[in-house]
């Protein structure tokens, strides 16, 4: 469960302080497929960086199965995320000089596994994302959508017990994000959270669990029952 | 983890691979000049104390005081009296007058390093202040055999006498400098006259007939082979021995007047000293013709310029404690010298020589810090473009110190490279160079010094230089918030 209490996260733009989350309170069952939406500026990538402990909230907690995320180091947090969390960006953010196995293998290799257990790894995940015969293209010779999967096979890659994803489809065609999603969506039956902040209100319909945002504070969150 | 790492900075210069030669190469630049510089110096130094270690550090010179002076000017090469405006090399100076008089035995006070005369032509004077240089130089030579017994610490003791004399021969004329060393100084001391080792013919078989041994370069210049005649000051003598050249460089430059000489650069370091003098006339064989002193003083007594005593010192004995005794020997036989040890005479050209090398690196280190800077600049480049970079690896777990040494070790790692292969350039330049500035520099071919030190200092401080090159853009890159790192385009 990921619970996030009264979090307020405020940012410096010059001068100006521009207050991205106001008392954003939620909990975010594992095993559901949930959805934040929001128009831009209403704080939902803010919030799923929070989530992933990629920062940290200027007030508030975010909790984790019981840990609170706000009291770790910078250590802990990266070591947090290198366990527990899987990104996927809606610029997929794959290194370039690095081929598909390598971006994927990269998370295992900033952690003690040799490059050969690394690749290997990689190379289960990348099969996982029908992506088994591009190991060695570089991002640049990928499709949009090959280089989205790339990217979920990274945040696979670890065995994550979170995945969060920012506007996924965002630059796909209708049926690479489909297909995109339906990755996503299948992660759920593992037990893990998976968390996609879209504006796409197509994905919200698919979602268990779809939270609006507005100026940085949750203006409804509701269940819904859908087929799986 | 850090072998992961480590691959990752390879496969990141490797992709930006025209930066990263350009940034390697301004290391390269560095490290070639300074393992250039420094292998040569060293390889030069130690070629320089083989020098004095052949002559021996047990040998103490006694050089006449007072006759430095003129000494250091008459030290040198032959002056050709015949015609054609000839250029006499003089021991370190070069007589540019022409000669004024008709072939057959021109004399040139002035290039006798007489500075005093003026004018291009001799004069009386000219010739008076030459005379009452050779009255000087020749009432300082002491009394050897009385000398091994006030200085008990000496173990021999010979003169070597040289003087200019005017040489005739059938192609030629001119002054040269003879050498009269006494059969027991050849035994004594052959390392003091470069081993005075024969090329051709015999070294001299009594001292009853006129016989003379040539220099190397005296006798290509005078066109000399053994069985020859030659007239020192209008007496006949005979050609017996030919001298071994004492280096490479007097084989190529032949008759060159206006080429460096080839005395040796210790001789050429000179201070101007009675160190000056003790060099020239002890190192420099090939420009002199040798006549046994039991024969020269029957026959050429009337021009002894100057007589340097040599002295050896019992092994284990303190050299600075002969010294003083020779002072004081020197007092009571009412001479006037000043001794000097082989020891204190490689001191002193050492001394110039790690100055000068020591100059030479800090100009090499200056081009090793520049491509420092060229290493940081590029380093602090990469940081600004791979800052999104840097917030992916964060995301996907990198701590801050896995980002700061991935930097490190990509800067260090050019900065390796770069030192390999400066190393490599550098040896090469140095072995290429140490021929070409061997025969100039007057210590023949030499080795560069390329040991084991300079070999893993050389690497240690490139990857070293590397890395700190790379401290400053690696800090700030590992403490980049991960999402606006993310949010850079």
């Amino acid at each position: 469960m990921l619970v996030l209490h009264d979090v307020h996260k405020t940012f410096l733009m010059g001068e100006t302080q521009v207050h991205a989350l106001r008392g954003v309170s939620l909990e975010l069952p594992p095993g559901q497929f949930s959805v934040i939406m929001g128009h831009s500026g209403s704080g939902k990538s803010t919030l799923m960086h929070l989530a992933g402990s990629l920062d940290v909230p200027t007030s508030g907690r975010v909790e984790y199965r019981g840990l609170d995320l706000t009291t770790l180091t910078s250590r802990e947090r990266a070591d947090f995320r290198s366990s527990d969390v899987g990104f996927v960006f809606q610029k997929y953010n794959l290194v370039g000089n690095l081929t598909a196995m390598e971006n994927v293998a990269l998370p295992l290799l900033l952690r003690n596994t040799t490059a050969k257990q690394a690749n290997g790894q990689a190379l289960e995940a990348l099969e996982q994302v029908g992506l088994q015969d591009r190991v060695a293209h570089r991002p640049s010779k990928l499709s949009g959508g090959e280089q989205q999967r790339v990217a979920i096979a990274r945040a696979l890659v670890n065995d994550p017990t979170m995945i969060l994803a920012d506007e996924p489809t965002g630059n796909l065609d209708t049926a690479t994000g489909e297909r995109v999603l339906g990755l996503l969506r299948q992660l759920t039956d593992d037990d893990k959270i998976v968390l996609v902040v879209t504006h796409n209100p197509e994905i919200a319909s698919i979602a268990d669990l779809v939270v609006y945002l507005r100026d940085g504070q949750v203006e409804s969150h509701h269940f819904q029952e859908v087929a799986r | 983890m850090k072998l992961n790492l480590f691959r990752l900075a390879l496969k990141n210069i490797r992709s930006r691979r025209t930066r990263s030669w350009l940034t390697i190469l301004g290391v390269l630049v560095g490290v070639t000049a300074v393992v250039a510089l420094l292998s040569i110096g060293t390889g030069v130094q130690e070629a320089v104390l083989q020098q004095f270690e052949d002559i021996g550090y047990d040998i103490i010179v006694i050089a006449p005081m007072g006759a430095t002076g003129q000494a250091r000017g008459t030290m040198g090469g032959f002056m050709p009296g015949s015609a054609q405006g000839g250029m006499g090399r003089l021991g370190g100076q070069t007589a540019t007058q022409p000669s004024t008089a008709s072939s057959g035995g021109t004399f040139s006070p002035k290039a006798l390093g007489d500075s005093s005369s003026g004018g291009d032509e001799a004069t009386a004077q000219d010739l008076e202040a030459l005379r009452d240089a050779m009255r000087r130089a020749a009432s300082t030579s002491l009394d050897t055999e009385l000398l091994l017994t006030q200085v008990p610490q000496l173990i021999e003791a010979g003169t070597l006498g040289t003087q200019i004399q005017p040489i005739e021969t059938a192609t030629t004329s001119g002054f040269l400098r003879v050498s009269t060393p006494s059969l027991d100084f050849l035994e004594a001391f052959p390392s003091v006259l470069g081993g005075f080792d024969i090329e051709r013919g015999t070294s001299f078989t009594n001292t009853t007939e006129n016989q003379v041994i040539v220099g190397a370069r005296s006798a290509e210049l005078l066109e000399m082979s053994v069985g020859d005649s030659i007239s020192i000051n209008s007496i006949p003598f005979t050609v017996v021995g030919i001298l071994e050249s004492s280096d490479q460089a007097s084989e190529e430059e032949e008759a060159d007047d206006g080429a460096l000489s080839s005395q040796g650069l210790a001789q050429n370091l000179g201070t101007g000293s009675s160190t000056d003098l003790v060099l020239s006339g002890l190192t420099n064989t090939d420009d002199s013709l040798f006549v046994l002193s039991e024969r020269a003083s029957e026959v050429l007594v009337s021009r002894a310029m100057s007589a340097v005593t040599i002295t050896r010192v019992e092994p284990g004995a303190s050299i600075s404690e002969a010294k003083d005794a020779i002072n004081v020997a020197i007092g009571l036989q009412e001479s006037a010298g000043s001794p000097i040890s082989i020891q204190e005479v490689a001191d002193e050209i050492q001394g110039t020589l790690s100055l000068i090398e020591t100059v030479l690196a800090s100009i090499a280190a200056v081009a090793l810090i520049v491509g420092g800077v060229g290493l940081m600049n590029t380093m602090y480049t990469a940081v600004l473009e791979r800052t999104r970079e840097i917030g992916i690896l964060k995301s996907v777990g990198a701590r801050d110190e896995q980002v700061l040494t991935l930097f490190l070790i990509d800067s260090g790692l050019m900065g390796f490279i770069g030192g390999v292969l400066g190393l490599i350039l550098g040896s090469t330049l140095s072995l290429l160079g140490s021929r070409l500035l061997g025969p100039s520099l007057g210590v023949g071919s030499f080795t560069p010094i390329i040991d084991g030190w300079l070999v893993s200092g050389v690497l240690v401080f490139s990857f070293i230089l590397g890395a700190l090159s790379g401290v400053w853009p690696a800090w700030r890159a590992s403490r980049l918030n991960p999402v606006d790192a993310l949010a850079a385009e």
